[in-house]
């Protein structure tokens, strides 16, 4: 599954506003509901599930980026959205660093394949330091996705 | 029959082809080659400057390896070596095995 | 090395020499049996030569191989309309093409003749010749050709071995199994009632046939480089795992030499055996927690026989193996429950599937890596194969409410391979929660540290592991760039080399600065003269095979923990391994002598 399956460019948040993890998690829900991915009335109740399962567990990876994801019925596919931020926000990483990028994954309660092929993705890529050096420099919702779609051609790059 | 045609008839057609299509001669190319060559009544040699293969053999043309790019020596003996030499020529680099070229070329 | 001795009234024909050959013993005993020969495709090849006058037969072998071989998967190629996979037409099309070549078959023929040899054994060499020579192609689609043409080998030999095929999991008689090398795929069907010992052309100390036959309890010896060509399938040969010696065709004479000093060694067996009660403490009262590596279920009673407190390693590579298909939840949860019930509340430490550079991974279903040890094996794997990661994970966290279970993730090089598995073992408990099946919610992760990365950030590590295991096998692979298995380095492979003692240390110490428990579970654990470092460097707990959990008491009982520390702070001032090797096996030898 390439990232253009289920990120959601037009949701980009190249400069997130919100300076704590909750509130940067409803940004992303927020800009998800602006670009039609998701219904406005599940807003609230989906950020509050992140917000929740990221409480219990953090997503973050290490080295400035974090992960949050949920399983909810009110989409039919995995949908993403990816914000940034420059002054990074405390995710309780147990590396204790800040996170800088975050993905979060909204996937469909019965297809558990689809939210697994998207992980994977994000883990290949995530894992590279270049792409994530890439990543923090974009500063433009077109910047990120030509960096994603670069990605999506370049699978061993 | 006379003598002259007999000669006519041994003498072969030979031709040099390029590999046009971006993934080369790799299994299902070899086969569309090797199942088209068979229909001819001549024997067909398939050379790829170091080694020789049978262009009726799925194994000789499938161990020629050809790359994109490649160049093959094709030669035909036989009554029908013409027609064939002008089959194979279509399908390598004008039908290019039904396959895309490379990416950014034409 | 060999050496020829003259046959004197053995009555074993007049074309048998006993002939003695030296390896690295790898595995203690003595066995005296018949061999089976194994070859790397888990067929038998039966033996090669053949009459003149059997030719026209093999020929026909060949002749009805291909037709059945052809009629097999015609029928597979139309099943295949109605499931629509177009490609995977395509790949049966081009295979019976293949079959259908008459110079391929002539090839094959035309060796059965000019060789006298068997029609497998053409089948298999005309086509491996065919394979190599696709490898070879820069073209990575052309090269990956290679899969098909040793599916189309595996094809033939199927129809021409049928019933005839050693499968090493149906023997009904007790061999010596000798192979040019013994991947998991082939011991995982190893049976200790009917396997009575090992012997490989390849191999190292910690290569996967040692590590079996000590597991099984069985001798072997490795390194023998061309035993498989002069030893023929049926031959009696003497397995002598003390001494590394293999001995084909033995005289009347050397054979009853030998029983006698197989009794001998049985008594040591059984004195050591007799401290199995006995507290694994030191002289000056230093506890020292003993746990067995293990393999299959089968091996954790030999675990608790042996006086194992619990197991500190349970490899889970052989549910995969030997098998066409991925092993469902359910055999997952099986092996482990079965597992975990006979320890109950000893810890039981479940290691996630550590496939890679072996036939799994590199099978046709993927393009081959170039240089599989250090491509997408083990954890790394696990994580761009989430379905079956999940699959593992959620039978480990089920067995978990049936004991002391803790799980641990294999080869993680950096915090983030870490955080990623952490994050989908919390994935899977929340799906468990979503279906009310119970798991121990505070299951404790660690990591086999392995790699010198994750030795030299062990620190960092340590804050997201509730323990370490240190993988001595592969840290000492990777730090000395060596590969184990390869006979012709295999001797530079040693945990006694300053830089992997170095290492080993810094893990130790980061592991107590972070307070999390720390375990040895590579072979280094195993052997009796590393038992005084590791000591002295710290360790509290060692993961090792059954069988020499009690040589290991027996040393730990003999010693002070002062002396180890007195050793060790004398290792550790020393440069070379043969200094230090010396040094360490001189030490023990002085307090276990006849261990050696």
């Amino acid at each position: 599954m390439k990232f253009e399956d289920f990120v959601c460019y037009e949701a980009t948040v190249p400069e997130l506003q919100g300076t704590d993890r909750d509130s940067a998690i409803r940004e992303l829900v927020s800009a998800l509901v602006d670009a039609g991915q998701l219904p406005s009335d599940s807003a609230d109740e989906i950020a509050t599930a992140v917000i929740k399962r990221e409480s219990e567990a953090s997503t973050g990876m290490g080295k400035g980026v974090a992960v949050p994801h949920v399983k909810h019925s009110v989409v039919a596919d995995v949908v993403a959205v990816i914000g940034q931020t420059a002054a990074g926000i405390d995710f309780s990483a147990l590396d204790e660093q800040l996170v800088y990028s975050v993905i979060l994954l909204i996937s469909p309660i019965d297809s558990p394949d689809r939210h697994l092929r998207a992980m994977e993705n994000v883990f290949k890529h995530l894992q590279k330091e270049k792409f994530r050096k890439f990543l923090r420099q974009c500063q433009s919702p077109e910047a990120f996705e030509d960096l994603l779609k670069e990605a999506d051609e370049n699978p061993s790059w | 029959m006379q003598a002259g045609e007999e000669t006519l008839e041994r003498l072969g057609a030979e031709i040099t082809v390029e590999i046009k299509n971006a993934d080369g001669l790799h299994m299902r190319p070899a086969m569309l080659f090797v199942d088209l060559a068979s229909q001819f009544d001549c024997d067909i040699v398939v050379s790829n400057g170091q080694t020789d293969g049978d262009g009726k053999s799925i194994m000789a043309m499938s161990m020629l390896a050809a790359t994109y790019g490649t160049r093959l020596k094709i030669t035909a003996e036989g009554p029908e070596a013409e027609k064939a030499i002008a089959a194979l020529r279509e399908l390598v680099e004008v039908r290019m095995f039904d396959e895309p070229p490379p990416e950014g070329k034409r | 090395m060999s050496r020829r001795l003259k046959a004197r009234g053995n009555g074993l024909g007049q074309d048998s020499e006993m002939e003695i050959k030296k390896g690295i013993a790898v595995s203690p005993g003595v066995s005296i049996g018949k061999c089976l020969i194994i070859d790397s495709e888990d067929y038998r090849i039966p033996r090669r030569e053949i009459e003149s006058s059997q030719r026209m037969v093999e020929v026909q072998r060949v002749r009805n191989a291909f037709r059945d071989a052809i009629g097999d998967l015609t029928e597979l190629e139309s099943d295949q309309d109605q499931t629509g996979g177009g490609r995977i037409k395509d790949i049966f099309a081009v295979h019976l093409r293949f079959l259908r070549d008459r110079s391929l078959r002539r090839r094959i023929t035309d060796l059965v003749y000019s060789d006298s040899v068997t029609a497998e054994y053409a089948v298999s060499t005309v086509l491996r010749q065919i394979a190599s020579h696709f490898a070879n192609v820069k073209d990575t689609y052309i090269s990956e050709r290679a899969a098909d043409i040793y599916d189309i080998e595996r094809r033939l030999l199927k129809q021409l071995l049928g019933h005839k095929r050693e499968d090493v999991g149906r023997l009904r008689e007790e061999v010596v199994v000798v192979a040019r090398e013994l991947s998991p795929t082939q011991t995982a069907g190893f049976n200790k009632a009917f396997v009575k010992g090992i012997a490989s052309d390849a191999g190292g100390r910690t290569s996967h046939a040692a590590i079996v036959a000590r597991s099984l309890g069985i001798p072997a010896v490795v390194a023998l480089e061309d035993l498989t060509e002069i030893v023929h399938g049926g031959d009696t040969v003497i397995i002598d795992g003390n001494r590394g010696l293999v001995i084909v065709d033995p005289t009347e004479e050397t054979i009853s030499q030998y029983e006698v000093y197989s009794q001998e060694f049985v008594a040591l067996e059984h004195k050591l055996d007799g401290i199995r009660e006995k507290p694994a403490v030191t002289r000056d009262g230093a506890t020292v927690m003993l746990l067995g590596n293990i393999e299959f279920p089968d091996e954790a009673e030999a675990v608790l026989q042996k006086g194992g407190d619990g197991v500190g390693l349970y490899r889970t590579e052989f549910l995969y193996l030997n098998r066409p298909t991925e092993p469902s939840e359910e055999e997952h949860y099986r092996a482990y429950a079965q597992t975990v019930r006979v320890f109950r509340e000893r810890p039981v430490v479940i290691r996630t599937v550590d496939l890679g550079a072996d036939k799994y991974t590199q099978s046709k279903r993927f393009a081959p890596e170039p240089n599989p040890f250090l491509g997408l094996r083990s954890i790394r794997f696990c994580l761009q194969n989430l379905t079956m990661f999940k699959t593992q994970l959620r039978a480990i966290l089920r067995a978990s409410v049936l004991g002391q279970v803790k799980v641990m993730f294999p080869l993680i090089t950096n915090i983030q391979e870490l955080m990623q598995a952490k994050m989908i073992l919390h994935d899977v408990m929340e799906d468990l929660d979503e279906e009310s099946i119970e798991y121990n919610r505070d299951i404790d992760v660690g990591i086999m540290v392995e790699t010198p990365s994750a030795a030299l950030t062990a620190s960092t590590l340590a804050r997201d592991a509730d323990f370490f295991s240190i993988g001595t096998n592969d840290l000492t692979q990777y730090t000395l760039a060596v590969d184990r298995g390869n006979e012709l380095v295999s001797t530079l492979y040693s945990p006694a080399d300053p830089a992997v003692l170095r290492l080993v240390r810094t893990v130790i110490q980061d592991a107590y600065k972070a307070q999390i428990d720390l375990s040895v579970c590579g072979e280094m654990a195993s052997e009796p003269e590393f038992v005084m470092i590791l000591l002295g460097l710290g360790v509290r707990t060692l993961s090792l095979s059954a069988p020499m959990i009690p040589e290991i008491k027996q040393v730990i009982r003999s010693v002070t923990l002062e002396d180890c520390n007195v050793l060790t702070r004398k290792v550790l001032g020393m440069n070379s391994e043969r200094q230090i090797s010396n040094y360490l096996r001189n030490a023990v030898r002085k307090i276990l002598p006849e261990a050696f």
